[in-house]
């Protein structure tokens, strides 16, 4: 039984030496090209959160853009302005200590996303170290870690991070990134072991151990490509997670403090806002907070493949 | 294994796991509250420790045992904790015990009923929107939603604050009672409402999400498309056979969400200073009140860690499939 050239190929590729091999047997690698698209696919169209993306950039970009945006220090006060309402001199109005919302918008958010980043940087290298070690290791290393996650994940976070602050005293951005990260690593940990636990014992991971490949080797060559879609959709939560808890962190006073400006800790002094009915002072950085979220979320949604769920039968 | 009774050993065994659970639980906290960089005394005395004299201070060191090594100091502590000695609040100069006992029931009052009207609400949203999957209903919830669990506590508390409380004058912003009226029950429901609604609707919808696609995978089990087949309505296949299909995973979703909410209840309460758990937390970590903070932990951690338990029990024993299919594995076993 002889192989022509397939006819859908549409030009013969440069083939590697088939020449070399002789007889009636000939063989052609026939591409994707050729494979039919199962009949589901399609059906749900591909749904890109292009708005969420365009806000994000957005803020991303004003955050980024501070000083072009608005000059200047943002911790300016002018005490001459206290907590005015939002005109044309003050697009978003003034605090109480007479800063400018609008500059302080930009250069908090900066602050903002940078812990949301560095915080999920940390947590993701822990999870992902952890949950390989706990799924290369032997039986009882895994029970033991695993068991340890779940212990961990049984205090609620914010309780941890709250301790942590209380004994770490004075905090800056890197000390709050750098406890966040350090206590939102559980979930994604168990995720990247489970992965690593049905792919330990495949023919390539085994193969490349017995070629001498180290730990971090077979991590990042083997192990990482094929979590790596997994936990995507829980890094970008981690973004969020962290932002959202800084910022609560900052306003209950347990965070930032008030001389370095972001979403978080300018509604810090909410309380004061709210005796006077400032609306100003909580709803703008909230807003752009709570965008932030969102759009996140969005993305994060749309990163994590839909289940492929066939017809319903009710 | 399970076959029917058996329960004492099984009860055993997951009364083994708490155990081990709690003590690992306590060792964590003695090691973080331990881990202060500065000064032990600080736990105890907090700023005083600084008027102290080198004399006064040695002499309190040894007092307090803290001389001794870490697992000594750590044996100390739970023997006295199994005594129900926590040591006395830095802030309250009160006994731990007496300051939270005289609050928990503040937080009770509002997560309980919280809790379950945050179940019962996301069950049923989660029903309307399996009925009509990407219906129009559907739709428009899913995107309100999302952008609702999104919202932090403390924020929604504040907008709710700044709209009822201080443009509309409707509602309490603060407190669990107005002062003098401590028995009135409606003040104190008036109070409970601000709170209970951010509780409510900053966890709803995810696990409303949660249950909406756990409908919408038994929607497409064969058994449906049997029911459906023998003439039974939509409506009768989804709460007869779907709804009671779910509702072993409902529960463990209950229990396992529980860190979650309580977390949240903690910073709803910070923000409306409802005098319960979560604003003494909040409180004992701004003034460095370790020894509060260390039973605050200890405490919503068992609860967790009983929560899950309970989730596991349930998971294992209770729904039915799984005692089936373990049965089938069971026999399959025997006979090989």
């Amino acid at each position: 039984m002889s192989h022509e050239h397939h006819s859908a190929e549409p030009a013969p590729r440069p083939a590697p030496p088939m020449e070399a091999l002789s007889g009636p047997m000939r063989f052609q690698v026939v591409g994707r090209l050729d494979m039919e698209k199962p009949s589901a696919a399609g059906k749900r169209r591909k749904r890109v959160p292009w708005l969420s993306l365009v806000l994000l950039c957005a803020i991303a970009m004003g955050c980024l853009l501070a000083n072009f945006i608005a000059p200047g220090n943002a911790n300016a006060m002018d005490l001459t302005a206290p907590a005015r309402a939002p005109s044309p001199q003050y697009p978003f109005g003034t605090d109480m200590m007479g800063r400018n919302i609008f500059a302080m918008i930009w250069h908090g958010g900066r602050v903002s996303l940078s812990i949301g980043l560095l915080a999920t940087v940390i947590s993701t290298g822990i999870a992902v170290l952890y949950g390989t070690v706990s799924g290369t290791g032997p039986v009882w290393l895994d029970t033991l870690m695993m068991r340890a996650t779940e212990i961990f994940l049984s205090v609620p976070s914010l309780l941890i991070v709250v301790f942590l602050q209380a004994i770490m005293g004075s905090s800056n951005a890197v000390s709050i990134a750098i406890v966040l990260g350090a206590t939102s690593w559980p979930t994604i940990a168990k995720v990247v072991r489970t992965e690593v636990r049905q792919l330990r014992s495949s023919e390539y991971v085994i193969a490349s151990k017995c070629m001498g490949g180290r730990f971090m080797h077979v991590l990042l060559q083997h192990f990482a490509p094929n979590f790596l879609s997994s936990i995507m959709f829980m890094v970008v939560m981690n973004v969020r997670g962290a932002i959202a808890s800084e910022s609560t962190l900052s306003f209950m006073g347990l965070g930032l403090p008030l001389d370095i400006v972001s979403w978080g800790s300018m509604l810090s002094n909410a309380d004061r806002a709210l005796l006077t009915g400032a609306w100003w002072m909580i709803l703008i950085p909230g807003i752009f907070l709570v965008t932030t979220l969102v759009c996140m979320t969005n993305i994060g949604n749309a990163l994590r493949r839909e289940a492929n769920r066939g017809e319903r039968n009710l | 294994m399970i076959k029917g009774g058996k329960w004492i050993p099984y009860l055993l065994r997951k009364l083994a796991l708490f155990i081990a659970s709690v003590l690992a639980l306590s060792i964590v906290v003695f090691a973080i509250s331990r881990l202060s960089p500065g000064d032990p005394l600080v736990s105890y005395y907090g700023d005083r420790t600084e008027k102290m004299t080198p004399a006064e201070r040695a002499q309190t060191m040894e007092r307090l045992g803290l001389n001794a090594p870490m697992h000594v100091q750590y044996v100390r502590w739970l023997t006295g904790a199994l005594r129900g000695e926590f040591g006395i609040s830095y802030k309250y100069k009160q006994d731990v015990l007496q300051v939270i006992s005289a609050r928990i029931g503040n937080t009770l009052l509002l997560g309980v009923p919280g809790f379950i009207l945050t179940f019962a609400l996301a069950l049923l949203l989660g029903l309307v929107c399996a009925w009509r999957e990407d219906g129009w209903l559907d739709r428009i919830l899913s995107r309100l939603g999302t952008v609702l669990s999104c919202v932090p506590e403390f924020w929604l508390s504040l907008v709710l604050i700044l709209c009822f409380s201080v443009l509309w004058r409707l509602l309490p912003s603060s407190g669990a009672y107005t002062i003098g009226l401590e028995n009135d029950l409606g003040d104190r429901l008036r109070h409970l409402i601000l709170p209970m609604s951010v509780m409510i609707i900053s966890h709803l919808w995810y696990y409303a999400y949660m249950i909406r696609n756990k409908l919408l995978e038994e929607i497409r089990a064969d058994y449906v498309l049997l029911a459906k087949s023998k003439g039974l309505s939509r409506g009768k296949i989804l709460f007869r056979h779907c709804l009671r299909g779910i509702l072993p995973s409902c529960i463990s979703l209950m229990a396992i969400s529980v860190p979650h909410i309580l977390g949240g209840t903690y910073i709803i309460e910070t923000v409306f200073s409802y005098p319960g758990i979560g604003t003494l937390s909040y409180e004992s970590a701004r003034w460095k009140d370790y020894n509060m903070l260390m039973v605050l932990c200890m405490l919503t951690g068992i609860v967790v860690i009983l929560a899950n338990i309970l989730a596991q029990i349930v998971n294992e024993r209770i729904d039915p499939r799984i005692r089936a299919a373990e049965n089938v594995e069971q026999t399959e076993a025997e006979q090989k």
